[in-house]
């Protein structure tokens, strides 16, 4: 299988005034492409900052980072910018969406800074049927219900088709019936169009839902 | 552009109490510069105009502030008197204005009168757009040739006469227009350098002594209020004193130029350095607020600046819109300044004020361009200064997933 993402982080510190702290200290992972991890962990082991790694948010690391096959370290910001709106997207919290925007506004978000015109009105139909999401489309985040709003993030991260969804905390705080039918609908992505998913998750029961799980421990 | 658009339409503007926060702010630094800027470029302009008369051995009469004033004593006969002295010991520059008479003209202003003598004609040097040099030795009872500001030349182009009933010399004159002053010509107070009169509206006839001879005391008395003496010594407009006394009843002090230059930097100069320093002050004091508003705002609107840089936003595009952003705000300021600087302008055409009409776009002279400029200037450092702070503090946060948490 091809190999999607090669990172090898030798240490990501954090500095404040009076503290050093060192994560994610020799930390190595490859991952396939149509690959889905799980990365758990308890908090301050990493996780956030590991997919703000992997998703080129976070270049202030040692180590290096190899995706889709090119070396991102010395890529300029704005061909990174470029990838995370053409080769990544994210799924997360409920809440991550622009209150002042309508439903519709947040989701078409990505296409602002596509490059060419990728807009396609089919396309975005399609993603909203399959998620459910028509009779909200006119109404803002705070007018809608939880599992509303994360299905909403779940189509902003989706709606351009990426090679590789980030998820962090997906269903953090959404009840069963919403929590499962994000999980399937990130799986019926991974298996769809042979997406490659790595959720960050405190849930042990969706995270042995993935291909592997990779436990974070934190700096001693 | 659709990005920039994007971002003031629905992420700006969606806080307008930072924005409009942010425009107070720059308006208040943006009227204190402006204001100080065109008072202090005002002033350097009476400063190089007044040099004329700066000059060694010119002294200027000037009232004394204590000076007893008994207008019963004040005669015809005295003011001759002390023309007389004048004429027969000293060289002297003579000038006095605003004497208004109402002629026709398209603006229907009210025309300002100046007289002056040869010896103020020589120092001054007029500049003129049209027509030649003044003639001080006309007939008398025929036409006297005049020199008219820029506002009545189509009217009164050169070689045409204008008729007028005149309250100097108490009966009709004819006036003929030898030449036409330059745009916006103007005159700077000898004490307070930044207080100007333009010449637009004016029209300035030349006398000799034989107008002096006839003309009414209101010209002749006001005329020696600023009459400088050229060529002389401090004793002898020290005797010139002496016999003003005696015939007006009037103390009169003759300083140089120079002694006036000295006048204004004890009392207005300490005034302009205090107008800088509250200035420099206050801009400090304005740019740590809208630096303190900036952070608000970036606290604030942290949560969608992530998920558009999430979703594709470039860190240097970010900046750019940054840029853009304080740039529309930045010129919105600039165009109110200049509305209310153009409207004070027009408002001396509204009132019909010929001594402060000015010509220009939307009536703005060049001090006014060059202070807007100045504001311009200070404008950019201050837009450098707050973006990269909020550069900054979006780094030191820094964006990340966290954020959304």
């Amino acid at each position: 299988m091809t190999r999607i993402i090669d990172l090898r982080v030798k240490e990501k510190i954090y500095k404040s005034k009076k503290t050093r702290l060192s994560i994610l200290n020799d930390f190595s992972l490859q991952v396939a492409a149509g690959e889905k991890i799980a990365i758990v962990g308890e908090s301050g082991a990493g996780k956030s900052s590991l997919l703000n790694i992997i998703g080129l948010i976070d270049r202030n690391y040692h180590g290096e980072y190899a995706l889709l096959g090119s070396l991102t370290n010395d890529l300029h910001a704005s061909k990174l910018a470029q990838w995370r709106n053409q080769k990544i997207g994210f799924v997360l919290q409920e809440s991550a969406l622009i209150n002042s925007l309508t439903i519709e506004d947040n989701i078409k978000l990505p296409f602002l800074y596509a490059e060419k015109k990728t807009f396609q009105p089919e396309d975005f139909e399609s993603v909203i049927s399959a998620i459910g999401l028509k009779p909200i489309l006119k109404k803002k985040p705070l007018e809608c219900s939880g599992g509303e709003k994360a299905r909403a993030v779940f189509a902003r991260g989706i709606i351009m088709k990426p090679q590789i969804i980030l998820a962090d905390e997906p269903t953090a705080s959404l009840d069963m019936e919403n929590r499962e039918r994000i999980v399937s609908l990130l799986f019926k992505m991974n298996k769809e169009f042979n997406t490659t998913v790595i959720t960050v998750t405190h849930d042990l029961e969706i995270a042995n839902r993935h291909d592997r799980v990779i436990q974070l421990e934190r700096s001693k | 552009m659709k990005i920039f658009k994007f971002f003031v339409t629905q992420i700006f503007l969606r806080k307008a109490i930072l924005g409009i926060g942010m425009i107070l702010l720059l308006c208040m630094a943006n009227y204190i510069t402006f204001t100080a800027a065109r008072s202090i470029l005002s002033t350097f302009q009476g400063y190089q105009e007044t040099n004329y008369i700066n000059q060694e051995g010119v002294y200027i009469a000037n009232l004394d502030p204590d000076s007893p004033m008994d207008m019963g004593f004040i005669s015809e006969s005295g003011t001759q008197a002390v023309y007389d002295y004048l004429n027969s010991n000293f060289d002297y520059a003579f000038y006095t204005d605003g004497f208004i008479v109402s002629i026709p003209n398209p603006d229907g202003m009210e025309i300002s009168l100046g007289y002056m003598n040869e010896g103020y004609y020589n120092l001054k040097q007029f500049e003129l757009s049209q027509g030649t040099d003044l003639d001080f030795n006309y007939q008398f009872d025929r036409e006297i040739p005049v020199l008219i500001g820029k506002g009545l030349s189509k009217t009164y182009p050169v070689g045409s006469t204008i008729k007028m009933e005149e309250s100097v010399l108490g009966r009709p004159i004819t006036l003929k227009v030898q030449g036409v002053l330059k745009q916006n010509a103007y005159r700077s107070n000898y004490y307070a350098l930044n207080s100007k009169t333009y010449y637009n509206f004016s029209i300035l006839v030349p006398v000799n002594e034989e107008f002096l001879n006839h003309a009414a005391i209101d010209l002749t008395l006001n005329g020696l209020m600023d009459v400088a003496i050229l060529g002389t010594t401090k004793e002898e407009t020290a005797d010139l004193g002496k016999v003003i006394n005696d015939n007006l009843g009037l103390e009169f002090n003759f300083l140089s130029q120079q002694d006036n230059y000295d006048y204004f930097k004890e009392y207005y100069l300490h005034a302009l350095k205090m107008i800088c320093i509250i200035t420099f002050v206050l801009l400090i004091v304005i740019t740590c607020l809208s630096i303190w508003n900036a952070f608000v705002s970036v606290r604030s609107m942290l949560k969608d600046f992530t998920i558009n840089l999430l979703v594709g936003l470039s860190d240097s595009k970010l900046k750019q819109i940054f840029y853009g952003y304080f740039g529309i705000l930045s010129f919105l300021n600039l165009t109110a300044v200049f509305i209310i600087t153009a409207f004070n302008r027009y408002g001396c055409w509204l009132r019909k004020d010929a001594t402060f009409a000015t010509y220009g776009l939307f009536g703005l002279i060049g001090m006014d361009w060059l202070a807007f400029l100045l504001v311009a200037a200070s404008d950019i450092l201050m837009g450098v200064i707050v973006v990269e702070s909020m550069l900054w503090k979006i780094k030191k946060i820094p964006i990340s997933l966290g954020v959304l948490q």
